[in-house]
């Protein structure tokens, strides 16, 4: 069967190139409205979930859903670590496990309002467990001991007071911010400092969770089992990926749903107008579709041809949406993370998945869009549609 | 004027004015529910009382303040009674299954907060007995939850040391005729909280979440506020006073840019609507040339001619978003039960509805008066020379 040659699609479309053009921005325009929301689910869920490490146990009291929640004991704290020979040592035999408070402060953004910042009260082995992830880029760390924080580098242009020198006021005590950290995952929105001066201002002198290091070879499932049975401990262990991928999966769960109820609604709308502009296409080739047909091509080339021409439309359109998502990317912005209730910052990721979803959505609507005037194009008598001007 | 024309010249083509209409009504339904959204996220923030003051802790929302704060608020100038209200945070079985749960000094909670109605049961089972809660009717509805009815809670802040649940007995249920109170919250008793933990039974933080402050007749609340913020400055824990109005919208100001975001995602709809309503009518006119050009021949006006193509557009506009708008509403109801927990006081208002309809009616009037403006002053003799 011979085909109608693709150029025919491509000139008519240029002659026509108004309608052409208002078709694709349209779809363009749904096409990059859903892929927005999917580029803020992406920056989100990468966020917290890329940034976890599966060796790292995080302990918490039991039953709790995020640290906020989780209050432990100081004595119960450091009986599970004493008590427990699967978390590695160091060099001098001291277990590598850090204790660290956690606690959502009011503070005020640079633009106005205010937001609530995590304050995480830290020993100074979480640096150390932190490890390469956590880099420090202005002024030093904070002695320990003292009344000296340091903040993440995501708070600085949005927080007041995040900035190396400046003070920031907890209940009734003053903190020095001595420096700057940039570091994967959630961590860049918070403010570390010694857990107990924090605690101390805070008057809240406990413990959240528990951050340890394995030994080689002690598999976390193994330690989270015998921790679970532990009567005394009234704890549980999970890796620190596996938290934070927890503390996403309801935002997560809730910019999806979104995501696809938009592509759902608006697609069908999007379906409409690629039909529209079809139907109207066919009905101004009337006479050039009977040509078609006297020339010897089959109906099926001739629904083939239309259909193609649907779904490049749509493509244009994808393409178009596309382009429109790209500035997105890399956009910061900050949400509320609804477990601990405290302030995130993220940003928009245009990643490939994105991409990929954009252009399947953008070919489904052509071939839902161009099926029906493809139809009505391969059905026309010849001599009818050659009569018509 | 040939007004036959316009419903003649939108059923010519009835499949491309019946797909355009029902696009139009698709952008519309979608619009008005973004909107109510937005909406909603005030809605605790507009139905909040002037006379009533939030007591909190200066330094964070999650950190309770101590008990004999209670007295010594009571005692200030100005305040004719202080309640206390302390977030439970407890869960229904998994922590999907999210609502509000609240602990307050239940022999204040009707005289404070006048807009918790019963509508079933009786607020004296509920005062006589110490486990006892009041239920919202959207949360009685989402989990079949009746009165004499008893639910298991398990305490997420509040957690139970043998490891059990809580178990609140449904004494009444209420209705909050205004949208400050949500209507998918449970109430129960401080003192239960309190002795349970006194008990050693139930771990978790000492103390009361926030005092609601009610103000005597004739007080200014900011003088008020003031002297409350003063009593407490060098701690233990200092607190900041607010107005429930600026309580409420603390919450709206932390869930961030969503008005920013569903904006856009609204503006991304009208753009892409609009554009799709633009290309149909271009193409449409365009078919029309010639009917315009016979008109004109006939003798009718350009204004005439102009007229014609335009109320085509509006008709289909109007049409198609009345559509969408009632759409809209149709679903309102049960969109308010699913989201009643996320976004109380969900509901496609009346003045969504009007905005709905002028966005329609833009919509109409942007897309046809370009081809309309263009078709009306060609001449005739252009008119009949142009090929369909």
């Amino acid at each position: 069967m011979a085909l109608v040659p693709l150029t025919y699609n491509l000139r008519s479309m240029l002659v026509r190139r108004s309608a052409t053009l208002l078709t694709v921005l349209g779809i363009g325009a749904t096409v990059a409205v859903i892929s927005g929301v999917l580029a803020l689910q992406q920056g989100f869920e990468r966020l917290f979930a890329a940034s976890g490490r599966a060796d790292l146990a995080v302990i918490m009291r039991q039953g709790s859903t995020d640290e906020g929640s989780s209050i432990l004991d100081r004595e119960d704290a450091n009986a599970l670590v004493k008590s427990s020979p699967e978390i590695a040592e160091d060099e001098d035999g001291r277990p590598l496990a850090s204790m660290e408070s956690y606690l959502g402060v009011r503070r005020f953004k640079v633009d106005g309002g205010e937001t609530n910042v995590a304050v995480r009260g830290i020993q100074p082995l979480s640096i150390r467990l932190a490890g390469a992830a956590l880099k420090l880029v202005a002024g030093r760390h904070f002695t320990p001991g003292s009344d000296e924080v340091i903040v993440g580098a995501k708070l600085s242009g949005r927080v007041r007071d995040c900035q190396v020198g400046d003070v920031i006021v907890f209940n009734t005590t003053p903190f020095r911010v001595v420096g700057v950290f940039e570091c994967d995952g959630p961590f860049a929105s918070e403010i570390w400092g010694d857990v107990e001066r924090i605690g101390a201002a805070l008057e809240r002198p406990v413990y959240n969770r528990i951050v340890a290091l394995l030994k080689p070879g002690v598999a976390l499932e193994d330690f989270a089992a015998r921790v679970e049975k532990d009567e005394q401990a009234h704890a549980m262990v999970e890796s620190e990926r596996e938290y934070l991928t927890k503390q996403t999966r309801a935002m997560s769960a809730a910019l999806l749903w979104l995501g696809g109820v938009l592509a759902l609604i608006m697609g069908v709308a999007a379906i409409f107008t690629a039909t529209n502009t079809m139907l109207a296409a066919l009905a101004a080739r009337t006479h050039e579709i009977g040509v078609l047909l006297a020339l010897g091509f089959r109906p099926a080339a001739v629904f083939c041809a239309f259909l193609a021409e649907a779904v490049l439309l749509c493509l244009l359109g994808g393409a178009a949406g596309c382009l429109m998502t790209l500035p997105l990317n890399g956009i910061e912005t900050g949400t509320t993370n609804y477990q601990t209730f405290t302030e995130v910052a993220f940003a928009f990721r245009v990643t490939p998945q994105v991409l990929v979803v954009a252009v399947t959505f953008s070919l489904l609507l052509g071939l839902a869009g161009g099926a029906l005037p493809a139809w009505r194009a391969a059905r026309m008598n010849p001599t009818a549609a050659l009569r018509r001007l | 004027m040939p007004l036959r024309l316009v419903p003649r010249n939108l059923l010519k083509h009835p499949l491309r004015s019946l797909l355009t209409l029902l696009s139009l009504a698709v952008a519309l339904f979608l619009l008005c529910l973004l909107r109510s959204l937005v909406v909603a996220l005030d809605a605790g923030v507009r139905g909040a009382k002037s006379d009533r003051v939030i007591v909190q802790s200066a330094v964070s929302l999650f950190v309770f303040l101590p008990e004999s704060y209670q007295e010594k608020i009571r005692q200030v100038e100005g305040v004719a009674e202080v309640m206390g209200w302390t977030w439970f945070g407890g869960y229904y079985q998994e922590p999907a299954n999210f609502f509000a749960q609240f602990a307050t000094d239940s022999e204040l909670l009707f005289s404070m907060y006048p807009e918790i109605q019963i509508i079933k049961g009786d607020a004296r089972d509920f005062l006589a007995d110490r486990r006892a809660c009041i239920i919202g009717d959207q949360l009685a509805s989402a989990y079949d939850f009746d009165i004499g009815q008893s639910i298991p809670l398990i305490g997420g802040l509040f957690p139970r040391v043998d490891g059990g649940v809580w178990d609140f007995q449904v004494a009444a249920i209420y209705r909050s005729n205004s949208s400050n109170v949500d209507r998918k919250s449970l109430f129960f008793h401080y003192d239960y909280l309190q002795q349970s933990r006194e008990e050693g039974g139930v771990e978790g933080p000492p103390g009361i979440g926030v005092f609601v402050v009610k103000v005597k007749e004739g007080e200014d609340p900011l003088a008020v506020m003031g002297r409350i913020d003063a009593l407490f400055e060098n701690g233990p824990q200092r607190v900041q006073s607010c107005s429930e109005a600026v309580f409420q919208a603390q919450f709206v100001s932390m869930v961030g840019n969503i008005p920013l975001f569903v904006g856009s995602l609204g503006g991304g709809v009208f753009l892409a609507i609009l554009l799709a309503v633009v290309n149909t009518m271009l193409m449409s006119a365009r078919e029309q040339v010639r009917d315009i050009g016979i008109m004109k021949a006939l003798g009718f006006t350009n204004a005439a001619a102009f007229w014609v193509i335009l109320l085509q557009g509006l008709l289909l506009a109007l049409a198609g978003g009345g559509l969408g708008i009632l759409g809209a509403h149709a679903v309102s109801e049960p969109m308010a039960q699913a989201l009643g927990a996320y976004f109380p006081g969900f509901a496609v208002s009346r003045e969504t509805t009007v905005v709905g309809l002028v966005i329609s009616l833009a919509i109409g009037v942007l897309a046809a008066s370009v081809p309309a403006w263009r078709l009306s002053r060609l001449s005739t003799v252009q008119t009949m020379r142009m090929e369909a």
